[in-house]
């Protein structure tokens, strides 16, 4: 920028001081909310906790004070980091995929129902193919809203919504009903053989090499976006889609590839969460991921490798929450409530700073 | 009489644009006329009319009405002066009932905060009721018809109490019906004492409504004359104006075979009578530049968009180089030879938020592919070279926006001039450029032409289409009326003729179209 800032061209010289200014603007924005946040929760936790020195301790400092809550907030971000990866890569299309839920859900019970149908298989093999299996699930529910919008036009933010809403429904109703184990007391199919299970890298903590996986898709995303054919024609689509469709991009079909995408990548969320952390397929296991996915690409403003940062932020929120939670009085709600209150601030200024662009744009 | 309204000395040069759009214009309006201001597309009627109406800032010149100097910021301003306008495009909102639109922003209030529907109704109902129109005011916009709709908007400005009325090319959305019936409506108005602005093109309708008329030419305002002193023979001849001869060595080429070929190519549009385009036949050679003209609004826009791939005819075939790519898309066409410059660069042309390199490789990126990844060191060096060719201003590697006009353009050419082609549209290829941003489009043009490359020019700027095309071709209300040799029988009024409909080499018998 400091090479920019020299050359003789007044209006590039003007460009780049701009764009410094608003980087600056930016990062003072989100220090002041964060800021902002944290006072707010001083106040809610002197109001609602009778130890509040305490309570703010353990929801700020809880999830670094051992291995085990280290571990399981880091493994909590993995399926954040799928998840914002998939809403990421769909948002940079200009395609708005709201099905997060179901799709991380489908994807856990289709990696579920591969590991059990293959008990003997080579672990290598058989786990390859539950998270095919996890990939296309979500790939195809959400690809089906992006064929309707290319064949009816019909708004995909709707349609992925509808989809994923009555999906979750029917895993309920698979893992309560026919895939149910009743021997183990839970709401839950049989456990996955153990050769499926992945290692775990950070014991007493759940933490597994999932972490790797995820890591080396957000690079593969931001890779796959910035350089690739079909990244460059999805992000030509997502900026302008008359200027692609101009320069002979086949935009139909780039209503269906991003979306496809987007729905592995949650499918495949839900996949890692079962061979990693939960080991069976347990009723409402993925609660949240969907949803928390949008607000972590949000916050990362789509970029595939700021998507780590998010997850990880929003999985210290709730980790620090639940810390919170079991160490002091507050209960689950309070932590809660705390806890959202941060997520709105954040997620406010990251919703600004698009509303903002996307007018300039349209100025 | 002392005139209802004057404007003097306007002077407004926008961002990016080296011509002022309105150059020291002088502008009145008596009280109880309708006024008609007539002038080609973008000779400045619709920003004199945005001054006046409060939405934009003139950089020099006063606004008097009824001898008093206003100052208008705003159209809440010009409303509370008496001044109201009926934008080309209606500003309705489609979900709100014609009541909500009409007392939009001066609501009456219940309880401070509440909207009272009953009342906004009655009020509504009372002037709907007066001035005799026949719409229910709690019917939803998006229900209603265009001409509807029109009404709608001039009710609004009755509600508010305007004086002066602007409507902005008010008729080119309505059927012939509809047109009388607004044709009634103004004559009313004027039994009420209104003052009323038409801006418009057509000239059957200048000399059918207005009393009075004033024509503006590239940003200046060219003359005032009563409508009984002035035919529309004259009216044309001043709105086109007298030939100003550019700079160009053309040289003499020998037409080549026809590349791109349309036969009897027809568009109708889904809920209009007339099609956008009827039976157009005419074909375009290499080594030729085929200028084609008409006024906006007759079938220019659609023709454009189907030789791109990007909008598919009803009828007919178009052939290239003697194969049938009717109704190809965009990809297929430009994989054939086809390049295309369009009118609307700022969206279609760019993507202003993306990179000048990414913009540049939009059309051929498939080139610069190795296992389906992108080799940013081949993009660099063509991005260089186009740089270097084109004189491009600006960093490659900054959004497209940040350039100027001129240097975006460059962009534009240069890519669509990169690959093979055969065949190339330029549509208002130097609108809002300057004379040497303009100079430079003009020897890229004729050179590709020498290399035998067909070329089609649409373009407003009829100096422009009479010193490059060597035809000309004139639609008008989706017809050809004009096919003829660019040779010095051609000139600047008679190309105008035809395009407001005087002239029709192709008329049919007993079709007095244009009447």
């Amino acid at each position: 920028m400091v090479s920019g800032m020299i050359l003789p061209e007044k209006g590039i010289t003007m460009a780049n001081k701009k764009s410094i200014k608003e980087h600056l603007a930016g990062a003072v924005g989100l220090l002041i909310t964060l800021a902002a946040a944290f006072i707010i929760v001083l106040i809610l936790v002197f109001l609602l906790s009778k130890d509040p020195l305490r309570t703010i301790s353990y929801f700020f400092s809880g999830p670094f004070r051992n291995k085990f809550y280290f571990g399981n907030m880091i493994n909590a971000s993995i399926p954040l980091i799928f998840t914002g990866l998939g809403i990421s890569l769909a948002f940079k299309s200009s395609m708005f995929n709201l099905g997060g839920e179901g799709q991380v859900y489908s994807g856990g019970l289709a990696a579920t129902a591969v590991c059990l149908a293959l008990p003997l298989a080579n672990p290598f093999l058989g786990s390859i193919f539950a998270l095919i299996a996890a990939f296309a699930a979500g790939g195809i529910i959400a690809g089906l809203s992006g064929v309707f919008k290319m064949a009816w036009d019909t708004d995909e933010l709707i349609t992925s919504f509808l989809i994923s809403s009555a999906l979750i429904l029917i895993v309920d109703f698979i893992i309560t009903g026919p895939m149910d184990d009743p021997t183990n007391n839970l709401l839950a199919t049989s456990p996955i053989p153990l050769q499926y299970r992945f290692l775990k890298i950070y014991p007493p903590s759940k933490l597994d090499i999932s972490l790797f996986f995820a890591l080396f898709f957000a690079a593969g995303v931001y890779f796959f976006m910035n350089r690739t054919h079909w990244g460059y024609e999805m992000r030509m689509c997502g900026l302008n889609r008359e200027f692609a469709r101009y320069g002979g991009i086949n935009v139909g079909k780039f209503m269906v590839i991003p979306m496809i995408l987007s729905g592995g990548l949650h499918g495949l969320g839900g996949g890692f969460a079962i061979l990693g952390t939960y080991d069976m397929c347990l009723k409402g296991f993925s609660g949240g991921m969907g949803w928390n996915g949008i607000a972590v690409a949000l916050i990362a403003k789509n970029n595939p490798l700021a998507v780590i940062p998010a997850a990880l932020f929003f999985a210290y929120l709730e980790a620090g929450a639940k810390a919170a939670m079991l160490h002091s009085d507050v209960t689950f709600e309070i932590a809660a409530i705390v806890q959202s209150v941060i997520f709105y601030l954040v997620t406010a200024q990251a919703l600004y700073g698009l509303v903002s662009s996307k007018k300039r744009k349209a100025l | 009489m002392n005139p209802y309204l004057s404007m003097r000395g306007i002077t407004k040069v926008y961002k990016d644009m080296e011509v002022p759009a309105n150059s020291n214009v002088d502008f009145e309006v008596k009280t109880g006329e309708i006024h008609a201001l007539i002038g080609e597309n973008g000779a400045g009627k619709t920003t004199l009319m945005k001054i006046l109406y409060g939405l934009e800032l003139p950089e020099a010149g006063d606004i008097y009405i009824k001898d008093q100097e206003v100052k208008i910021h705003s159209p809440l301003e010009a409303n509370r002066l008496g001044i109201g306008m009926v934008h080309q495009h209606f500003k309705l909102i489609g979900d709100f009932t014609v009541a909500e639109n009409i007392v939009l922003g001066i609501e009456p209030k219940k309880n401070l905060f509440f909207v009272n529907r009953e009342e906004a109704i009655k009020k509504v109902a009372e002037v709907i009721e007066k001035h005799n129109f026949h719409i229910d005011p709690s019917t939803k916009v998006s229900k209603l018809t265009v001409g509807q709709m029109q009404q709608v908007e001039i009710i609004k400005m009755l509600y508010r109490n305007v004086d002066l009325l602007v409507l902005d090319e008010p008729t080119s959305v309505l059927t012939e019906q509809e047109i009388q019936r607004l044709f009634e409506t103004l004559r009313y108005l004027l039994t009420l004492g209104k003052t009323i602005i038409i801006i418009t093109h057509k000239l059957n309708e200048v000399m059918e409504i207005a009393s009075r008329v004033s024509v503006m030419r590239k940003g200046v305002m060219v003359a005032t004359r009563n409508i009984k002193e002035v035919d529309k023979k004259e009216l044309a001849r001043l709105m086109i104006g007298k030939s100003v001869l550019f700079q160009i060595n053309k040289e003499i080429v020998a037409c080549g075979e026809p590349v791109v070929e349309l036969k009897d190519v027809t568009l109708y549009q889904r809920g209009r009578q007339t099609p956008l385009l009827q039976d157009l036949n005419f074909s375009v050679h290499s080594c030729e530049i085929l200028g084609l003209a008409g006024v906006g609004g007759n079938g220019l826009g659609e023709l454009e968009d189907i030789l791109s791939g990007l909008r598919k005819i009803s009828k007919g075939k178009i052939y290239h180089n003697e194969e049938n790519v009717t109704n190809l898309g965009a990809e297929a066409l430009r994989n054939r030879g086809f390049a295309y410059v369009p009118a609307d660069r700022l969206n279609r042309g760019s993507s202003l938020t993306t990179t000048v390199k990414e913009n540049l490789i939009v059309s051929n990126h498939h080139s610069f592919l190795s296992r389906g990844v992108i080799k940013r060191k081949m993009v660099q060096d063509f991005v260089d070279t186009l740089q270097k060719g084109f004189s491009i201003d600006g960093d490659p590697d900054k959004p497209i926006g940040t350039l100027s006009g001129g240097n975006i353009q460059k962009v534009i050419l240069a890519r669509e001039l990169a690959g093979k082609t055969d065949f190339i549209i330029f549509s208002e290829p130097t609108w809002g450029l300057d004379i040497a941003s303009s100079q430079f489009v003009y020897e890229k043009i004729l050179e590709i032409r020498k290399q035998g490359v067909a070329v089609l020019l649409i373009s407003s700027n009829l100096d422009e289409l009479l010193s490059l095309a060597d035809r000309i071709i004139v639609l008008y209300k989706g017809r050809i009326v004009a096919n003829r040799i660019n040779d010095d029988t051609l000139d600047n009024e008679g190309v105008g003729e035809y395009m407001l409909g005087l002239r029709d080499d192709f008329a049919r018998k007993g079709d007095n179209h244009g009447e």
